[in-house]
Order: C-alpha cells, then sequence, then structure tokens
C-alpha cells in the first residue's frame, strides 16, 4: 500500500478491482465504510462476481476475469479525453514531460520495439527517454546517434543501457515524443466500444463509471482524492504486475498518489505477507529490496554499480534518488549476516552472498522438481500442493522428491500428498519420499512481528504457549541451521564459509529471542559515529535511530534498512500503543512502527502543490514551513526535509528521476513500458487489438507433460476464477470446526443461466473440468454472476472458492470430492513477478 | 367397518364383564357393567390430570399452585399433552360403548322442553319416555365429543408448535383449547352434582353398578319398564301404596 | 438475572401482581442497531455469539446460499440472512440482515408465556429468557412475530438472544457489536441509536440516492431495541422475512389478562349453580320419597 489500511477514510471515491475486501480483509474494509459514512465517499466495485464489497457499492460491473488492462486502459483514455486530470501534479510530479527516444514503438500490434521473437525478450534499449534538455516549444528531432562505445574486451558483456544524466523534456507536452503523447495514443484504442467488447461492460455502464470516477478532477479541482484498491485478483495473472501499472498511471494522470485518501493500495492476503516480501521472501531480492547478486557480479563494486542508480533527472530540477544510498544499505546487510567476517578486505563478505543464475520463482521450483532437478523441499508455514498452480503437477514432482521437510499444524495435502485421490495403495508403496512433519506453533503461540498492508510493524504477545512437541518456527529453524553448521565444521565441504561466518550470536541460540532478532534487523552502530551536521554522536553497540545513519564503511549493521528505526535506543517502536492522532488523518504515529521511517503516506511530498501547500487544507499530511526552511507535518515528510520548493525537487524519490513513471524506462518491466492489454493464456477470444498476439509476448510456457493449456476448440468455453471466503483461512480452518459450520462444504458459483442451460439445480454436484485435471462440488446456482457479451458472443463465468482439499473435516467425513481447486489453474506466470495465473483460465462445467 | 369396531367393543365389555364384577341384589338393576365403569374412571382420572396440569399453564395466577403438583413447570408441561391424550383415547372408547343410547330421540326433545319443571324439582319423576340416558346426560355427552375433538386437534396443533402450523393457527387453538376446557370444567360442575348430591342414589351406578328400582323408575322410567317390563308409574304408586300403609308389607 | 444491579426487571411473563422493584430505578433503553447498508455478511458476529455463549457447533450442509444455515437455532442465535434481490432494473442487489432477537418493547414471547419467570423484560429495554422458569410451552414461538425463539428438544426449553443481558449487566456491549468489524452494528442507548439509523437513513436517501432508505423500529410491536437501517425501508420482507408490520396475537394479551380470568369466573359459576341448586331446589330423590316429618302416613 502506498498509503494505508486507515488512510482509506480520507478518500472521497473508491476504485475497488482485483480484490474483495469486504470478504477477504474484512476488518480493514471498515475504513471504506468510514469514508461512506464521513465522507460521502462512492464506491465503485468492477469483479467477475457480485462479491460482497460489490453488495455494498454504490456501482458494480461485471468484468471478464483477467481484461482488467482494458478496462483501466479505456478509464485512462476518458481521462485524457475529458480533461479530468491534475495538470500541474501531472506536468511536475511525473514523467508526462520527458522525451522518449526516437525509435520508440508502440504496441500497434501487440509489440513494443525491440522484442526478440526467439528468445521472447525484449531489447529495450529504445525504452529510454532522450539525452537533453528543455525542448518546451523547440522543433521536433531525431534522437542523436549514439556515440560507438569503445571496443569491449572479448568475453565481457555489452554494459547494459542506463537512463541519460540529463533528460530531455517539453513542459507544453506538445512534442510527439513526450510520454503524455505517447501515452494518449497508447490509449487512443482503449475506447469505450473496445472496452465493452473485451470485458463484457456494457459501454452505458462503462461511461457511468468513468464519469463517477473521473468526477473528482471535474474542472481541474485538486481537492478531492480517489484511491484505488486491489489484491491478488490483480496480481494473479499472465500481467498481473501490468495491472498494477495501469491503475498507477491512472493514479498519477489524476494526482492521487502520496495524497491521504489516495494512493494504489495492495490488500495483503496474510498477516505478515508484507513482512515475508520485505525481507526477502522472494527469490531475487535480498532485505529491503536490494536486488540479489547475478554471477556477473564478480565483487561488490560491480554489484553496487549495477544495482545502484545514477543521476538521471532533467537538468533544472532536483532529484533525491535515494537508492544512491544502496552501497550503504548492502554493506550493514553484509556486517549484520557476516559480522566480523565481513571486512573491507573481503568486499563485506559479499562472495558469500548466493548468486541467482536464473528463476528460482515458485513455479520454477515446482517445475524444477518434477523434472527431477530439486530434490528436496522444506515447507514452512505455506500448503504447497494446495498452493497449485497445478496441483497435480506439484504432487506428482513431490513424488519424485527425494526428501520433503513439513512444519505445519495441521496434518495437509503437503505432508500427506500421497493420500491425493488417485493414488492407489500400489502406488504408494512406489513413492520413495521421506517425509518429515515439524510440529510448528500457530500465530497465537508465537510472539513477534507482522507487518500489514499499511506497512506497520506492529509486535504481538504470545496469547497461549504451543502445545505438546509444538516448537516455534525460530527454534525449529535456528536447531537445523546450527546441525548443519556442526556438520561443515567436522566434515568440512565444498564452501563452507557462508554457514560458517554466518553470525549467530544470540543469547540462546537454539532458540533465539524475536526481540534480538528484531534489534538486530534494527541495526546498530559498530563504532561510534557522529552526525556533524547536528553534531550528535551514537556510541558503538548502540541501536540505530533510523536508516540515514547507516554507512558504507563497515562501522553499521542493519539485518534490513527499511526496518532501521523499528526498534532503537528509545525502545521498541514496533511495540508502542499510542492512539493519539493529532491531525484526524488517522496517521496514529505512536502506534506501532510504520516503514520507511515511520512515515504512513508515501510520497507525501505530492500531497502539496508546487509550492509546498496541501492541495487540500483540510487533509494537511506535509507541508513546507518558510519559517523554519523545512517540511514539516503531521506525517513524516517522504522528502529531504531541507530541501525548498524552489529547487523543484521530485516527489517520488526513490526514483532517480524524482518522479512517478507513466512511462517506465529499461528493465524495470520485462513486458513493456506502458501496459499493454493482453489476453490470458486461456482465453475464449483472440485479442481484439491485436489478433495476431493474443497473449503477453513475453510469457512462456512451461514444457512438461503436466503443462497443458486449454482452447475454446477443445470444447473448454467458460471462464473460471478462484477465490477465498470470508468464512474460511486458505487451507487451514477446514480444520476449524467453527469454520466449518459457516460454511461446510465446497462449492462452484454458476450463473442461473447456465445452470438451466445444463438443467441443474443449486446443491446438485457439477464437474468442472480444465485442460489440466477436473474439479467436482456443488453448484451455487446464482443470479450474482450474469451471463456475459464478449465481443458480441455469450459467455458464461463460473468461480470456485479454494479452500478445500483432501485432508479436514469435510473431507474426513467424506462429504467432499476431495478434488483440489488449483489443480485446474494453468501453470503460467506474470515475467515481472512470477505470479502463476490463478484467475480466468477456460474449462468446461457438467453435471457430475 | 363400523360393525369391527362395534366387535371390539363387544368383546372389551365382555373381557371386563369377566374380571370385573358386579353384584345386583333383589329390588336393584344393573346400571353400568365393569367396562362402563372403568371406562369412565379412566376418563374422570385423565380429565382432573389434564385439567389440573391445564390450570398450571392456563392462568398465570395458577402457575405457582399447579405446577408443583407435577413436579414443575417443565414435567407438567410436557405431561398435560399424554394426560389429554390420555382422557381422549379413554373417552372415545367410552363415546363408542354409548353412541348408542346417547342417540338423541324425540323424548329428548320433549325432556328439553320440560328442562325447567325437572331443575327446578317441580316435576318429581321424570317423563316416562326418558330412557336410559336424559336429554340432559346426552347434551353433555356430545358437548364433551365436540369438546373432545377440539381438543385433539388444537392440542396437537399447540403440541408440535408454531414452527410447523405457523404461529397464527397456534394462536387460534390456543383460545379454542381454552374454550373448551371452560365449557368442560363448567359441565364437569353440573355433572358431579347430579351424581353425588344432586340425585342421591346416583353415585352407586358408577361404583357397584347397579342402582335401586326406585331410582330407575324416578329419573329413567322408559329403561326402567325395558329392564323390568312393569309400568314405572305404577310401580311407583305401588311402592308409595306400601309405604303408607305400614312398614309391614 | 434480576440480581444485577444494571438490569431492572420491568415485566415478567406470567407473573401474577405486581413486578418487584419496578420504576424504582431511573433506566435508559438500550438498542442495537444494524445498518444493513454496511454489512459485509462477514459473519464474525455470528462466531462472537456462538464463542461468547460457548454454545456447542452443530452441523450445516450446503443450501446453495452463503447463509450459514435457513434459520437460527437454538444454539445459534444470530444469523446473517443473505438475500438475492433482483430491482426494477433487472440488476441484483445482494442483501445482508443479521437476524436475532428484536427486543421488541411489547414482547410477544412474554406476553404468550404461562410460565411466572420465564421471560423478563428488562426496564433497559433487554427481553430475556429465562431457562430455568421455561417449560418448554413453546407458546412464545408462536407470539414472537419474528421467529426467533428455538426449542430445544434435549433440554426441553426455549432460547434466543439475550441481547448480551450478561454483558450489558456488567457494561459492556454485546458480543456481536464487539466483532463487528466494519461498525454496522452499534450499540447505545435508543434514543441515540434512533438518531443515528435516521442520520444515516437521510445521507442515504439525500448523498447515495436510495430514496426508499429507513429506519426500521416497527411501532406496532410498541418499537424494537433492535433497529435496522434498510436500503428500502418500504419493503422489509425482502431482507429474509423481516415483517412489515409485526403482530402478536390478540389471544395472547386480551385473551390472557381479561378474557381467561372473566371466562374462568363463569366457569365458576357452574359450582355456584349446583351449590345454589341445593339450597333452593334441593335434591332429587327417588320416589316415592318417604313420609316427611309430621306428614301424616297415608
Amino acid at each position: 500500500m502506498t498509503n494505508g489500511w486507515i488512510d482509506i477514510k480520507n478518500t472521497d471515491m473508491m476504485l475497488i478491482m482485483g480484490g474483495n475486501p469486504a470478504e477477504n480483509h474484512p476488518c480493514g474494509f471498515k475504513w471504506a465504510i468510514e469514508a461512506k459514512i464521513h465522507r460521502n465517499a462512492k464506491t465503485i466495485v468492477v469483479d467477475p462476481r457480485l462479491t460482497r464489497t460489490a453488495a455494498n457499492a454504490d456501482m458494480y460491473l461485471q468484468i471478464r476475469a483477467g481484461a482488467d488492462i482494458a478496462f483501466l486502459g479505456g478509464l485512462i483514455r476518458y481521462a485524457i479525453e475529458n480533461n479530468r486530470i491534475a495538470k500541474d501534479y501531472l506536468l511536475n510530479y511525473t514523467n508526462a514531460a520527458f522525451i522518449i527516444k526516437d525509435g520508440f514503438k508502440l504496441p500497434e500490434d501487440g509489440l513494443y520495439s525491440g522484442f526478440d521473437a526467439e528468445k521472447k525478450v525484449y531489447d529495450k534499449k529504445t525504452w529510454n527517454y532522450e539525452e537533453g534538455g528543455d525542448l518546451t516549444g523547440k522543433p521536433v528531432a531525431a534522437t542523436p546517434p549514439e556515440k560507438t562505445p569503445p571496443p569491449l574486451k572479448a568475453g565481457t558483456p555489452p554494459p547494459a543501457p542506463v537512463l541519460p544524466q540529463k533528460i530531455a523534456f517539453d513542459l507544453s507536452l506538445q512534442h510527439p515524443r513526450c510520454v503524455y503523447q505517447l501515452l494518449k495514443k497508447q490509449y487512443e484504442r482503449y475506447t469505450p466500444e473496445m472496452v465493452e467488447r473485451i470485458t463484457g461492460i456494457p459501454k452505458e455502464q462503462f461511461l457511468k463509471a468513468a464519469d463517477l470516477f473521473t468526477s473528482i478532477r471535474k474542472d481541474g479541482d485538486m481537492k478531492k482524492v480517489a484511491t484505488i484498491i486491489y489484491a491478488v485478483g490483480w496480481t494473479q495473472h499472465s500481467f498481473g504486475t501490468q495491472i498494477i501499472r495501469t491503475a498507477a498511471m491512472l493514479q498519477l494522470l489524476m494526482g492521487n498518489v502520496g495524497r491521504a485518501g489516495g494512493g494504489v493500495n495492495a490488500l495483503r492476503g496474510h498477516s505478515n505477507i508484507q513482512g515475508a516480501t520485505d525481507m526477502a521472501g522472494i527469490f531475487d531480492i535480498l532485505p529491503g529490496y536490494l536486488k540479489m547478486p547475478t554471477p556477473t557480479d564478480v565483487d561488490l563494486a560491480t554489484y553496487l554499480k549495477r544495482i545502484t542508480p545514477g543521476q538521471a533527472k532533467p537538468d533544472p530540477w532536483d532529484s533525491f534518488n535515494y537508492w544512491s544510498n544502496t552501497p550503504k544499505f548492502t554493506v550493514s546487510l553484509l556486517k549484520a549476516m557476516y559480522g566480523p567476517a565481513a571486512t573491507k578486505e573481503n568486499d563485506w563478505a559479499f562472495n558469500h552472498l548466493p548468486k541467482i543464475d536464473r528463476n528460482y520463482s515458485w513455479v520454477n521450483l515446482w517445475n524444477d522438481m518434477y523434472e527431477g532437478k530439486v530434490k528436496g523441499i522444506f515447507a514452512f508455514g505455506m500448503n504447497g500442493v494446495m498452493i497449485g498452480p497445478d496441483s497435480q503437477k506439484n504432487i506428482d514432482a513431490l513424488k519424485k522428491a527425494d526428501w520433503l521437510v513439513v512444519c505445519e499444524i495441521y496434518p495437509d495435502e503437503t505432508s500427506e500428498f500421497w493420500r491425493a485421490p488417485g493414488i492407489t495403495a500400489d502406488e504408494v508403496k512406489k513413492i520413495n519420499t521421506t517425509v518429515y512433519r515439524l510440529p510448528g506453533a500457530g500465530f497465537a503461540e508465537k510472539d513477534g512481528t507482522f507487518v500489514n498492508s499499511a506497512r506497520w510493524l506492529q509486535w504481538k504477545n504470545v496469547a497461549v504457549p504451543p502445545p505438546g512437541q509444538a516448537r516455534l518456527d525460530q527454534e525449529i529453524l535456528a536447531t537445523i541451521f546450527l546441525k548443519v553448521r556442526e556438520l561443515y565444521q567436522k566434515e568440512g565441504g565444498k564452501f563452507p564459509d557462508p554457514i560458517l561466518h554466518a553470525t549467530f550470536s544470540y543469547t540462546n541460540p537454539y532458540n533465539p529471542s524475536l526481540a534480538e532478532v528484531a534489534k538486530e534487523i534494527n541495526g546498530k552502530a559498530l563504532a561510534d559515529i557522529t552526525d556533524p551536521k547536528t553534531n550528535t554522536t551514537i556510541k558503538a553497540g548502540q541501536q540505530l535511530p533510523g536508516f540515514a545513519w547507516l554507512k558504507d564503511d563497515g562501522t553499521t549493521l542493519a539485518g534490513n534498512w527499511l526496518y532501521c528505526g523499528s526498534w532503537t535506543e528509545a525502545g521498541a517502536m514496533i511495540q508502542r500503543r499510542g492512539t493519539e492522532d493529532p491531525s484526524g488523518l488517522g496517521i496514529y504515529p505512536n502506534w506501532g512502527w510504520s516503514w520507511p521511517a515511520n512515515r504512513r503516506v508515501l510520497y507525501n511530498r505530492a500531497s502539496c502543490d508546487l509550492n509546498g501547500k496541501p492541495w487540500d487544507p483540510s487533509r494537511r499530511q506535509v507541508w513546507w514551513d518558510e519559517a523554519k526552511q523545512s517540511w514539516v507535518g503531521n506525517d513524516v515528510p517522504d522528502f529531504k526535509v531541507d530541501s525548498s520548493p524552489k529547487d523543484h525537487m521530485g516527489p517520488f524519490i526513490m526514483n532517480p528521476e524524482g518522479v512517478g513513471r507513466l512511462f517506465v524506462p529499461l528493465g524495470a518491466m520485462a513486458d513493456g513500458p506502458f501496459p499493454e492489454y493482453y489476453e490470458p493464456i486461456e482465453s475464449p477470444i483472440p485479442n481484439l487489438l491485436h489478433p495476431n498476439q493474443s497473449n503477453n509476448p513475453v510469457v512462456k510456457r512451461y514444457k512438461t507433460d503436466m503443462d497443458k493449456y486449454g482452447t475454446v476448440e477443445q470444447g473448454f468455453n467458460v471462464i473460471c476464477t478462484t477465490y477465498r471466503l470470508t468464512e474460511h483461512y486458505h487451507y487451514w480452518t477446514k480444520n476449524n470446526p467453527m469454520n466449518v459450520q459457516l460454511v461446510p462444504e465446497p462449492f462452484i458459483e454458476v450463473p442461473t443461466e447456465l445452470a438451466n442451460q445444463m438443467g441443474i439445480r443449486g446443491g446438485e454436484k457439477v464437474k468442472v473440468t480444465s485442460a489440466r485435471s477436473h474439479y467436482i462440488a456443488k453448484a451455487m446456482v446464482t443470479r450474482r454472476i450474469r451471463p456475459m457479451k464478449i465481443d458480441g458472443k455469450e459467455m458464461f463465468q463460473i468461480g470456485i472458492p479454494i479452500h478445500w482439499g483432501f485432508r479436514g473435516i469435510a473431507e474426513d467425513e467424506g462429504k467432499t470430492a476431495k478434488t483440489l481447486a488449483n489443480e485446474l489453474t494453468p501453470t503460467v506466470i506474470d515475467p515481472n513477478a512470477f505470479t502463476p495465473e490463478f484467475k480466468g483460465f477456460l474449462v468446461k462445467i457438467e453435471k457430475a | 367397518m363400523a360393525s369391527a369396531v362395534e366387535r371390539f367393543d363387544d368383546k372389551a365389555s365382555e373381557t371386563f364383564e369377566s374380571v370385573g364384577r358386579t353384584t345386583v341384589y333383589r329390588g336393584e338393576l344393573l346400571r353400568h357393567p365393569v367396562y362402563s365403569r372403568a371406562l369412565h374412571w379412566m376418563v374422570a382420572l385423565f380429565f382432573f390430570l389434564a385439567l389440573f396440569s391445564g390450570f398450571g399453564i392456563y392462568l398465570p395466577w395458577l402457575f405457582r399452585w399447579f405446577t408443583p403438583i407435577f413436579g414443575g413447570g417443565q414435567l407438567l408441561r410436557a405431561m398435560h399433552p399424554w394426560f389429554g391424550l390420555g382422557f381422549v383415547v379413554f373417552f372415545g372408547l367410552q363415546a363408542l360403548n354409548w353412541l348408542q343410547p346417547m342417540i338423541w330421540t324425540p323424548a329428548d326433545s320433549n325432556w328439553m322442553r320440560n328442562m325447567k319443571k325437572i331443575v327446578s324439582s317441580e316435576e318429581k319423576m321424570e317423563a316416562p319416555d326418558t330412557g336410559f340416558f336424559n336429554a340432559g346426560q346426552k347434551v353433555q355427552f356430545w358437548e364433551i365429543v365436540g369438546g373432545c375433538t377440539a381438543y385433539l386437534i388444537t392440542g396437537i396443533i399447540l403440541w408440535v408448535g408454531a414452527p410447523t402450523f405457523g404461529r397464527i393457527l397456534v394462536a387460534i387453538s390456543y383460545v379454542i383449547h381454552d374454550i373448551s376446557a371452560l365449557i368442560m370444567l363448567g359441565g364437569i360442575f353440573i355433572h358431579i352434582y347430579e351424581s353425588t348430591f344432586g340425585q342421591p342414589g346416583t353415585f352407586q351406578s358408577m361404583t357397584r353398578g347397579a342402582v335401586s328400582e326406585a331410582w330407575a323408575w324416578t329419573f329413567h322410567p322408559a329403561w326402567y319398564k325395558q329392564m323390568t317390563g312393569r309400568d314405572p308409574v305404577q310401580a311407583c304408586e305401588e311402592a308409595r301404596r306400601q309405604m303408607t300403609t305400614g312398614n309391614k308389607p | 438475572m434480576a440480581d444485577r444491579k444494571a438490569l431492572q426487571v420491568e415485566m415478567i411473563s406470567a407473573h401474577p401482581g405486581p413486578v418487584p422493584g419496578h420504576g424504582v430505578q431511573r433506566n435508559l433503553e438500550v438498542c442495537k442497531l444494524v445498518d444493513t447498508t454496511t454489512c459485509i455478511g462477514c459473519k464474525a458476529c455470528e462466531v462472537a455469539c456462538v464463542e461468547w455463549n460457548d454454545m456447542p457447533f452443530s452441523p450445516t450442509t450446503f443450501d446453495n446460499t452463503y447463509q450459514t444455515m435457513p434459520e437460527t437455532r437454538w444454539n445459534f442465535w444470530n444469523l446473517i440472512k443473505f438475500n438475492e434481490h433482483q430491482k426494477e432494473d433487472g440488476t441484483i442487489q445482494w442483501l445482508m440482515r443479521k437476524d436475532q432477537c428484536m427486543h421488541c418493547a411489547d414482547p410477544g414471547c412474554l406476553a404468550a408465556c404461562p410460565a411466572d419467570g420465564a421471560i423478563v423484560k428488562y426496564a433497559n429495554g433487554i427481553v430475556d429468557f429465562n431457562q430455568e422458569n421455561c417449560i418448554g410451552c413453546e407458546f412464545c414461538i408462536s407470539g414472537c412475530p419474528f421467529n426467533i425463539p428455538r426449542f430445544n428438544p434435549e433440554t426441553k426449553r426455549v432460547y434466543k438472544c439475550t441481547l448480551c443481558s450478561d454483558r450489558v449487566g456488567e457494561g459492556l456491549e454485546p458480543a456481536c457489536i464487539k466483532a463487528c468489524p466494519t461498525g454496522c452494528l452499534k450499540f447505545g442507548t435508543k434514543d441515540d441509536m434512533k438518531f443515528i439509523a435516521e442520520e444515516r437513513a437521510k445521507q442515504l436517501r439525500e448523498n447515495f440516492g436510495i430514496e426508499k432508505a429507513g429506519v426500521y423500529d416497527p411501532q406496532s410491536v410498541g418499537g424494537t431495541h433492535v433497529i435496522y437501517v434498510l436500503h428500502d425501508a418500504t419493503d422489509p420482507e425482502r431482507y429474509g422475512g423481516l415483517p412489515k408490520n409485526p403482530e402478536i396475537p390478540w389471544s395472547y394479551t386480551v385473551w390472557k389478562w381479561l378474557f381467561k380470568p372473566v371466562l374462568g369466573t363463569f366457569a365458576l359459576f357452574g359450582l355456584l349453580g349446583v351449590c345454589l341448586h341445593y339450597v333452593t331446589a334441593g335434591p332429587r330423590r327417588t320416589q316415592p320419597e318417604p313420609p316427611r316429618k309430621g306428614e301424616r302416613n297415608g
């Protein structure tokens, strides 16, 4: 979330799409209701189903699953066409005025410039800004040819293209290659008629919604704010990241980012998924979103050069470019990881870090296991078999593994994968996987922190001790680690140093206290360090008050630079429970601690106009205090506090340009600098914008015998989407009688019209089949999903809640067919975030 | 069907007769055989059980008095419908048993016309055509038949309850059930009075089963005639003469 | 029940004579406000109710709906009713209404109850069942216009929502209110809740174009201590059978407290009549009667 849960109460307009907060985030949804009640805020819900969120909305539009970019692109077009954009904001806080290189091509045929059809990747050379100065009012010229680089030494790869130091711009936005004009041209094709044909949303409804959403910028008024709220309904597509980008662009266009009640807000599906991401629960990052080293990073300097952005901005403007501090964050992390073993001489033990040679994301891991390349897996706090996609492939992969370690609180589908339906007793005998089951502790049995969607770190206490033989995660992990280290000590190994040198100096190394770990993550000074400006000194061993103190000379240590400031000398900020909210904006600065630097709304400099005055005086977050020559406010300014508005420093300090990116230059996105609408991999129609390039061109299909993809021609003519219910939490609560009482059995939501065609009634069993497998459950016949007209043809969508498998109360009582919803889903991943396409695939449905 | 029921009734009657005993002395007539008496007292028993348990539910003022008799409100509530059912069943058997003598005759219409004289004891003897049961008894009998039917229907509705029958039907049943009970309550006072203090000599007909011939010719002359073949008025006069001519017959 | 200071008894079912202590203390009426326009059907209230009241789980089966079960049960007092309503323009409105005891000012259950003290109404408006005194006659079920009391065939007692009288008596809000994540449930004095509800309905009419929005507080039962904000107050039936004009059958009030005593007295006239007959007309004796005293023989 750029903003936060409570901040939703400050909004005037909500677009909820790709998410179902009323059902899946009911506690957070109260803030949406606060906004309705106290601000008369309007809600637009766009979803394949009339959900409980939609039931509370002022407007509900039923969209075809996966058609989100078409809808959002249509909104962008509508906003531009009707001049419902934030002109000043656009000009000064985004890259709308920046000029793009000659040779960049928009995807009228479905492809941007630089596509390599063989490798299915883009050469992003042309996806870059043009070097130059202020071109406002100047004649259009072609990009000067690049200077021929000096000849390379044989064997060294060519240097990656970088952003120009001085970016050419046109403040009149008239230059045909300025971002704004390209954007306009890009979404010119997303007419209301096209939106109707692709999404199935009737044109009048779309126009009504577009008018309502953009009405906050009627007549150039900047006071009102709109928010966009989404969840995995957007991420789980083969173009998921681009959907979110489209939303971000819309919000930038309308000047809603950085403002109270605005932003682009991802609702996290688990209590600590934000924390898991921050702490690098993903293969390609290190804690604090530092990039993972690759084999080309032969030393620290090479690595830092690659990942530290240099200056790149319009010359007259200023830019903070906060990522220029990357070396400080990196060295402090290495010091935290390897302690005294990390010295200047050995590059702070940089080479102890593993280097990623390829994609190790979720679907690839299982694919590798299925292909026999991965021999074992540790499954902690997740049910790998159920999660899918293509669960049968995961089950078959586990059959091939040598070993499996599961740490859980219930026997689950992963730890008992051999019980999957269809595996006979003879087959079970042939499975040679050794399964180790570790008794984990439940969330209420552990202390530690949860980081919520609003980026708040909140400490929780133990409610009850773990029962029986159950152990805390850290105890289990530490015990395994210490045992492995012991083996390395005894037996040596190929490269024992990273294990032997890792710091593990906890009071009780066999069961580290999480408070100690949290303090380590915050970081401390390793020598006395002094800030010359304020002449304050932090003594060696003291906790650091914030990441501004981090050094790249080995005098500081921090497990995650973003969390620096969470546990200072003043105590555990994350344990604070202050309920003061002087501004009334729901900032609660003394409750818990929010990264970065206890800032509640990111990019909050953008809540003010060029002169540093809030766009809306009634929602004052931060502002420029002329007398103090400083940024002050109710929130912590997300800015260089002494940068006067006169310096024109951009509010988006994490981008080297300092501005929000309508156009994403170079390598940040794999599939295009602007989002383009592509069909899901399994789609009922060819892409109406460019039938020859229906799908996302950089998406790869997997090649094993399990990876099958269906088409309408094969009879898979119904669009299917998966989702979760309020009453259940993933694959857990099927073990809890209370939850089972609320929703006892799996079901499939089927539109009444489809049910009539099939001749079935509610409660009868139906079988849903995809190219991969089938799923059987009772039908919930409902009028909440209507038949849709997609490109003039009548089509049906159905929905399947994912919560049931082959272990649980209903399952053990024999009340279910024991099929898994994710047996249906395809093995396709988004090229940017590697999230599988769980929403919007093709199935056929019949009476079971 | 009717004959089968009649056969059952006859058979039950015979069975009871073989078990029970009725002593009829000289100068007496058999009024109620064992079967009738047994049924009567079962009806009476269940009537009073149902009545008193019903009182507990019926009037808030009586709740605290009557519920303890039945071991508390819950038990009272649980047993009341069974008592009622017992009452209805036994009365049903009795009704079968008495169906024949309870048939309305022209004599009964006459009786009704002369009721005032009879009640005020102006007429010392019943009209000569008064049979086994007089019209007053028949009225009460048929009232109970009607009442029982109402009880049974409304009682079942109340017993099964609103979820099945709907709250309005229950509310109506509740009133009908109560009114039926009230009518029967009024009737029971008259019934008890008439069979004890009101007509001395009657009570034994339901205890021993036999009545004196004098009782028979006084209150049920036609029945007397039927049983003895003698004219009730003459028989009475003869007795009077004997009485006045001295105690030495 | 009545021994708690904060809960002053105002009415007692089937209780002859005055209510002890009634009117001695000043008491504000409490009220639960259910704003159906902001209910998200999350069922937190259902769980909170089951948990707080320590009720056993009862099995449910899939019934083509998100609704947990068709109706409340003796061990499930709080049920969100889900209804798909087709509006005139053909669009579907998914309505969610929390169903529970309405705590009427004139409680039909209490009027119907024949058991002294089985149902009490506190001065704060809460209508509470006291199962100790319940005789399981189920009359309350027919007395209730909202179809709320539920009979447990095992204990032979009737149960329903208590508005958490145990919590309210200690100054806490009911469990469902405590659990509600969105604030669609509110608890306070009746006056306050009525005010908030009317304001909300006004807001819906004026700012959200929901012209028929209104408050459900049916006067036919004297008002209720659970009130609803509805999108369409003219048609409460669509919210899972919320009666438009809830009524208590007259038999339970008029019959019970007026006609019963009167007609009962009439029945006693039978007793009086026979006594009078005995002393006036006298018994009828078998004929011939023996000569009376002083009467000459012959």
